[in-house]
């Protein structure tokens, strides 16, 4: 096992791939650890990528303090761990608590990337979001660790997903349960109160910005998602069809397509950001990855381009 | 050796067997010598005013700290081999030297640097010694022993919120680096005596 020590705290890191590959770093969700992007290593690393995957302070087989966590605190580390490695620029891709890292990662080290991925994720809270996460916290803190991961997989996965994965799902819940511990979960939703929005600081961000946000995430629905598009210049966003939270459980072959699309297209010049918005093609073995979206994005019921006419049908006339 | 290193021989060794009265005894023993320390401190705060800000919280420990003592005695198959009793007693004896938990006993806390070190110390046997995480993930925790050491951990992130509160919380004359260090070095007593507990349960 590596790991990296920066601070007084050990980090756990896994580096896959040959050295002279493109790198691409992979930052997890709250209470995700590197195992559960083995598919997504496994597949770019296959095509010739190099990736990244590490636990952040509090997760997985990292350090875990008992006092204070600073989610500003995060950039920094993953600076020096990219030092470390000797990797001076890399595609930077992160989920939901991590989705916020990528992004005030590039906003610190702009210099160091190639690109961003940010998945499922957010810039500010709305009261909505605030309260949510606020059930969360006491749900944990007054139940359990296992409460809060019952109460996070309908809002991370599908119904699909849990009815295929209905046998497996308690041995993946206790994998989860195993490799995390609830104070330190609790640490990193509490480096979310202090949290400031930096929705503001979003137009400082030139590097080409893939935004990627699940059809049925409700956790950190499409609005999230459409202020990080008007925002970066140099973005699109990408939608994922029939998948919540984190689609990247739920269709890792198609997140990988997309993303591998992503930086093919940066590394060749091909890239346009353009602020579009783009529905990720479930049927990609058979057509593009990507397909233009063209009703209105920011919408969960189908809006009529043209006003109805009232009905003009009078009462008593259906018979 | 780490205590990584332990944790994977320990997890190792789980695959293969399941755990025996040997076993059961090894763990029960240890735990409940974590779980009596505790409790022992925490019933000094008996003696605190109602009006100290932490006694409604630290009196619920101790009458949980309790429960779930005898609840731990009650669903273990005790083993016949009283080698375990004797190498049980002489690491929990270590425990309990190195831990200093005499020193904790006299007189009245405080908001103070002995109180903060017992905070540290217990927020350590609570967050720091878990047995279920070393158990394959496909073993279904529904056996009486099992299901009582689930509980136990489950109770133990309940408990353990009045440890996290107060050492983040309190109004303690320590800066945070000795807040730090403090913790560190309880940790450190805990989790070493954990790795040695370790290497003795996977001893045959």
């Amino acid at each position: 096992m590596a790991y990296f020590k920066t601070g007084g705290h050990d980090i756990y890191f896994e580096l896959h791939g040959e050295e002279s590959a493109p790198p691409v770093v992979f930052i997890n969700g709250l209470t995700q650890q590197t195992g559960l992007w083995k598919a997504h290593t496994d597949y770019l690393v296959e095509r010739g990528y190099r990736v990244l995957l590490y636990d952040m302070v509090g997760q997985g087989k990292s350090s875990k303090p008992v006092l204070y966590q600073e989610l500003d605190g995060h950039p920094p580390m993953l600076a020096g761990l990219l030092d470390h490695l000797g990797i001076e620029r890399a595609y930077i891709a992160g989920i939901s608590f991590g989705g916020a890292i990528v992004l005030k990662f590039a906003l610190s080290y702009p210099e160091r990337v190639l690109g961003l991925v940010p998945m499922s994720t957010f810039t500010e809270m709305d009261a909505r979001l605030r309260w949510l996460g606020a059930a969360l916290y006491e749900g944990m803190a007054k139940i359990g660790f296992e409460f809060l991961q019952n109460i996070l997989m309908p809002l991370n996965v599908s119904s699909r997903w849990i009815e295929e994965k209905e046998e497996a799902l308690p041995a993946m819940k206790r994998v989860g349960y195993n490799s995390n511990d609830l104070y330190s979960i609790q640490n990193l939703i509490e480096s979310l109160n202090n949290f400031q929005p930096f929705t503001g600081s979003l137009p400082e961000i030139q590097a080409p910005t893939l935004i990627m946000n699940g059809e049925w995430d409700y956790l950190t629905p499409r609005w999230c998602h459409e202020l990080m598009r008007q925002k970066i210049a140099n973005s699109r966003l990408v939608l994922m069809p029939h998948s919540c939270h984190a689609f990247t459980l739920e269709t890792p072959e198609l997140t990988c397509r997309v993303l591998e699309e992503f930086v093919q297209s940066v590394d060749s010049g091909a890239w346009k950001g353009d602020q579009s918005v783009w529905i990720a093609n479930e049927h990609f073995q058979d057509g593009d990855v990507l397909l233009p979206c063209r009703g209105d994005h920011t919408r969960g019921i189908p809006i009529c381009p043209e006003p109805v006419k009232r009905a003009t049908a009078k009462r008593g006339a259906a018979k | 050796m780490s205590i990584e290193d332990s944790r994977q021989q320990v997890r190792e060794f789980l695959a293969g067997h399941t755990l025996g009265a040997d076993e059961q005894t090894k763990i029960t023993l240890f735990l409940m010598s974590l779980k009596n320390a505790n409790a022992l401190i925490l019933s000094k705060v008996e003696f605190q005013p109602m009006e100290w800000l932490p006694y409604f919280s630290l009196h619920s420990q101790l009458y949980k700290e309790m429960d779930l003592f005898s609840l731990l005695y009650r669903a273990t198959d005790w083993s016949t081999n009283p080698m375990l009793y004797t190498t049980s007693t002489q690491l929990n004896f270590e425990l309990w030297q190195k831990a200093r938990v005499g020193d904790f006993l006299p007189g009245f806390f405080g908001m103070d640097r002995r109180f903060y070190e017992y905070l540290a110390l217990s927020h350590s046997f609570m967050a720091d010694v878990r047995i279920i995480p070393l158990l394959p993930p496909d073993v279904p925790l529904t056996s009486k022993y099992l299901t009582a050491l689930h509980t136990i951990e489950t109770e133990n992130g309940r408990l353990i919120q009045s440890q996290i509160r107060l050492l983040k919380d309190m109004e303690v004359p320590l800066e945070v680096a000795e807040k730090e260090q403090i913790i560190a070095d309880q940790r450190e007593l805990v989790v070493g005596v954990f790795d040695r507990f370790l290497q003795f349960l996977v001893k045959s």
